[in-house]
This record gives C-alpha cells, sequence and structure tokens, in this order.
C-alpha cells in the first residue's frame, strides 16, 4: 500500500500557476527523492502534503486517508513529520529539551516543561532514543544554539522522529552541510531508510542517487520525469552531464 | 472532426505612441492554425515579437484585431484566472508583463477545459550540466503524446541550442520583420535567409552540419 500519495495537486498563488498537476505515490518503507531547478514548485509541493497550504484542487492521501487541507498540527499528529529548509529549532533551549517539545505526550500535556524538567522518565528516554538515532546521545545537554551546523541538521531530524511519525519530509537537509556532514547524514538516513517512509527534496545529486530508490523530478510545477536512479540515468542528455557520473 | 488545438485567425498587434496623432511603433501579424498535437520551436531575433506573440497565444495581451481559438474556444474571451485552463506560459518571472483587465470577469466565459491543451515554454534555462534537458524534452515528448501542442522558444547561442531544436522540434515558426512564418521542419528553418542572418556566420555553420549529420543523436 502507499503510505503518501498525491493525486493531481495544484497550486496557483493568484495569477500564478505554482502547481499544475502533480502526482506521487509513496510506498511504505520507501525513500523517495524530489528534485528539480530552484523555483519548480518543490517546497510548495512539501508545504501541501504537510498541511501548510491548501491546493486548489487534488488530494492527499495518508495510508490510504484523505487528509487534504487539513491543518498543520492535525497531519503532523496524524504521522508526517518534517524538516525545514531554513532550520527551525529553539536555540536556547537543550539539544534534548528541543526534542522532548516534539513528542506526541509532551505536546498532549500542554507543553508541561516543569513536569518535563521534574524528571518524568518517559520523555527523557524517548528523547534520548531520538537524539541517538541521529549521533547526538552524549549532546543532549548542549544548547541548540552551540551546537556545529551539522549537529543541529541532525537535531531537526531528531525532532521529527521524535514525533514517531509514519512519513519523513526533509526540505534540502544537506544544505550547508560539508562532505563530512553529509556522509554523516547519508549514513543516517541509510539507516532509517526501510523503518520509515521518507520523501525527501535534495540538490545534491550524489546524496539522492546512492539512496533514494525512486526520483521524481519537478519542474514548472509538474513531475516531468520520475524513475529509479538508474532509470532517470538512460537517457542521452542525463548521461552528457553531470548526473551521469552517478551510474 | 475536432477544431484546431489553435489558431491565429488574422491576428494583429500594433504598439503605438502619442495620444492624439498615435503613431505604430511595433506591428505584428499572424494569421496561422496549428491542427494537431506537436512540439513547435520558436525562434527569432530580439524585439521580433516573440513575446507579445506568446501574450496572445496565451491570452494576457490582447490582440488589436483578429482572434486566437484553442481548441475552438476564443481565449481572450475566458475568465482571465482560467486562461491557463486552455494555454499555459511557463516563463521566467522577470519575463511577466502585466496587462489591463477591460472586461469584468464576471462577464467573461469559464474555460472548457481544466488542464492545458497549449504548453508554452518561453526559453527554459537549458544548462549541460545538470540533465534536466534530458527530462525536459522527454517531458514534452509525453506532454504531444497526450494530445497537447508544445511551443518551445528558444534563443539559440551555443551549437547544442540547435541541437535540442532539431531533435525536439517537429515544425517551426521564424518571428522576424512583424511577421510569423511557418516553417515545415529544421532543414527548412536553416535555408531562410533571415535566419542564417540572425544565427550568425559560426551558428550558421553548426546549423548546416546538424541538417547533414546522417543520423539524430537520439532516437
Amino acid at each position: 500500500m502507499n503510505m503518501i500519495e498525491a493525486a493531481a495537486v495544484h497550486v496557483r498563488f493568484g495569477d500564478r500557476v505554482v502547481l499544475e498537476s502533480v502526482d506521487l505515490a509513496v510506498a511504505e518503507g520507501e525513500f523517495h527523492g524530489v528534485m528539480g531547478p530552484n523555483g519548480a514548485g518543490k517546497t510548495t509541493f512539501f508545504n501541501v502534503l504537510t498541511g501548510r497550504v491548501k491546493p486548489n484542487r487534488g488530494r492527499v492521501l495518508l495510508a490510504g486517508e484523505d487528509v487534504t487541507g487539513l491543518s498543520p498540527h492535525r497531519i503532523a499528529a496524524k504521522g508526517i513529520a518534517r524538516s525545514f529548509q531554513i532550520m527551525t529549532l529553539f536555540d536556547e533551549f537543550s539539544a534534548r529539551d528541543n526534542v522532548m517539545m516534539g513528542l506526541p505526550e509532551f505536546r498532549a500535556r500542554g507543553h508541561d516543561i516543569a513536569r518535563a524538567a521534574a524528571g518524568d522518565g518517559r520523555f527523557a528516554a524517548k528523547s534520548s532514543e531520538a537524539l541517538a538515532a541521529v549521533g547526538l546521545a552524549d549532546k543532549g545537554d548542549i544548547r541548540a544554539k552551540d551546537l556545529s551546523y551539522g549537529d543541529r541538521r541532525a537535531l531537526e531530524i531528531a525532532v521529527a522522529l521524535a514525533q514517531a511519525p509514519r512519513v519523513l519530509c526533509l526540505d534540502e537537509p544537506t544544505s550547508g552541510l560539508g562532505s563530512d556532514g553529509v556522509q554523516r547524514l547519508a549514513a543516517l538516513i541509510a539507516r532509517l531508510k526501510r523503518r520509515l517512509t521518507i520523501v525527501a527534496i535534495e540538490h545534491d545529486m550524489e546524496f539522492l542517487f546512492s539512496l533514494a530508490d525512486r526520483i521524481s523530478v519537478i519542474h514548472w510545477g509538474q513531475v516531468v520525469a520520475r524513475g529509479t536512479p538508474h532509470e532517470l540515468q538512460q537517457n542521452e542528455w542525463v548521461r552528457r552531464s553531470n548526473l551521469g557520473k552517478f551510474a | 472532426m475536432a477544431a484546431p488545438l489553435l489558431v491565429l485567425d488574422d491576428v494583429r498587434k500594433v504598439y503605438t505612441r502619442g495620444r492624439v496623432i498615435r503613431r505604430p511603433t511595433f506591428t505584428l501579424q499572424a494569421n496561422l492554425s496549428l491542427d494537431e498535437p506537436e512540439i513547435v520551436g520558436v525562434v527569432g531575433p530580439n524585439g521580433a515579437g516573440k513575446t507579445t506573440l506568446f501574450e496572445m497565444m496565451t491570452g494576457s495581451n490582447s490582440p488589436t484585431s483578429g482572434r486566437v481559438l484553442v481548441a475552438g474556444t476564443d481565449i481572450h474571451g475566458v475568465k482571465y484566472r482560467e486562461r491557463d485552463r486552455l494555454a499555459i506560459h511557463y516563463h521566467q518571472s522577470y519575463q511577466v508583463r502585466r496587462f489591463r483587465k477591460r472586461i469584468p470577469s464576471a462577464l467573461l466565459a469559464p474555460s472548457p477545459t481544466r488542464t492545458p491543451l497549449v504548453h508554452l515554454f518561453d526559453e527554459p534555462q537549458f544548462n549541460l550540466q545538470d540533465g534536466y534537458i534530458g527530462f525536459m524534452l522527454d517531458f514534452f515528448r509525453k506532454l504531444r503524446d497526450e494530445d497537447r501542442l508544445v511551443i518551445l522558444c528558444m534563443h539559440p547561442t551555443a551549437a547544442w541550442h540547435l541541437d535540442i531544436l532539431a531533435e525536439i522540434a517537429g515544425r517551426f515558426l521564424f518571428v522576424a520583420g512583424g511577421g510569423v512564418t511557418r516553417m515545415a521542419d529544421f532543414g527548412a528553418l536553416v535555408a531562410e535567409p533571415r535566419f542564417r542572418s540572425y544565427l550568425g556566420p559560426e551558428m550558421t555553420k553548426a546549423a548546416d552540419a546538424i541538417c547533414h549529420r546522417p543520423i539524430p543523436i537520439s532516437t
């Protein structure tokens, strides 16, 4: 069954068509890459999947359930978590507190930080688990703003993982990372793959082509190509380009 | 028989200067019909009127006289926000020009179609390094195979731009001197003296080489 599915999603901002008609079907446990030039509509498409933008037409299904037009927090509660192109962390809080605020149980208690501080063991254990998953096990007490850039990106993913999502949407996870950071992220994604359904917008082609099960190329608000990395590399013009290198 | 996909029925656009005595500064005339789904290449020098032509085809800039029919519907009689359901203009944001909307939308007709029949790509940014060209060309073919009309405007400045045009377009429109000339294929376009002078000697040589090449680069 498809874990997440979009059908004929159409979005316009005033006179401008941003997404003409986008279809996507990602199977459970698939890592699906989304690539395309700047301004192609990739982030808008993510905003539709996560409820920040309501499409003018078309539907979004999560495990077969229609979630089109639900508010972002309701979609998050149903199991779609995301990271952003621009980082969104609470800088003054420790890494662990950032993660804790992503826990659904914690949110259900109305952000009762006093209780958390008093040491509710379950919260702490779950946060530690998410931190460990991204390789930040020993950095839980460091304030988010004091972490290195690579660690901050990893922390963002930990915050998303804390929600125990069914689908993880990553918007340019490698942006701003050096080559060692990219390698670390690739190792993290490789560990998460299969356990989670992941949709990632990415400009780093080497990263995407080595990790993704399938890739959708979005341009002019439409999916202009889709396939496995190998299938996409069969195109004559692609072979002549830098993308051909990753074959 | 179904109506032709795109008809420019004696379309004429005149830009004038002066309030009392209006002197024409620019004139563009076109009378043509593109009946079948296909990929049409559009070329022509700067200032020849390509942008004006596209704006008229997609309904943002109304002709001084004549009609633009998309699958039999006069696109300039359709509600402004639904015109891109007939013909859509993909362009860079800096290319957008806005025009006065003279008739209230409520008095205009809805679009008879939901997905555009004419897809007009205005100088897509092709780049040999990123490999998107291949995806784009396949996408143009896919649209054509889904019975759409694809119009691709390019400014050939490198030999491989000509490769793309020769590979993808089944027919051409050459815009120059206030008119639009239809060309049956790439060979006919390259034989046109005005196109050759627009290309310049070096690019013309590259274009001739493509015409004499025995096999196309991709099948």
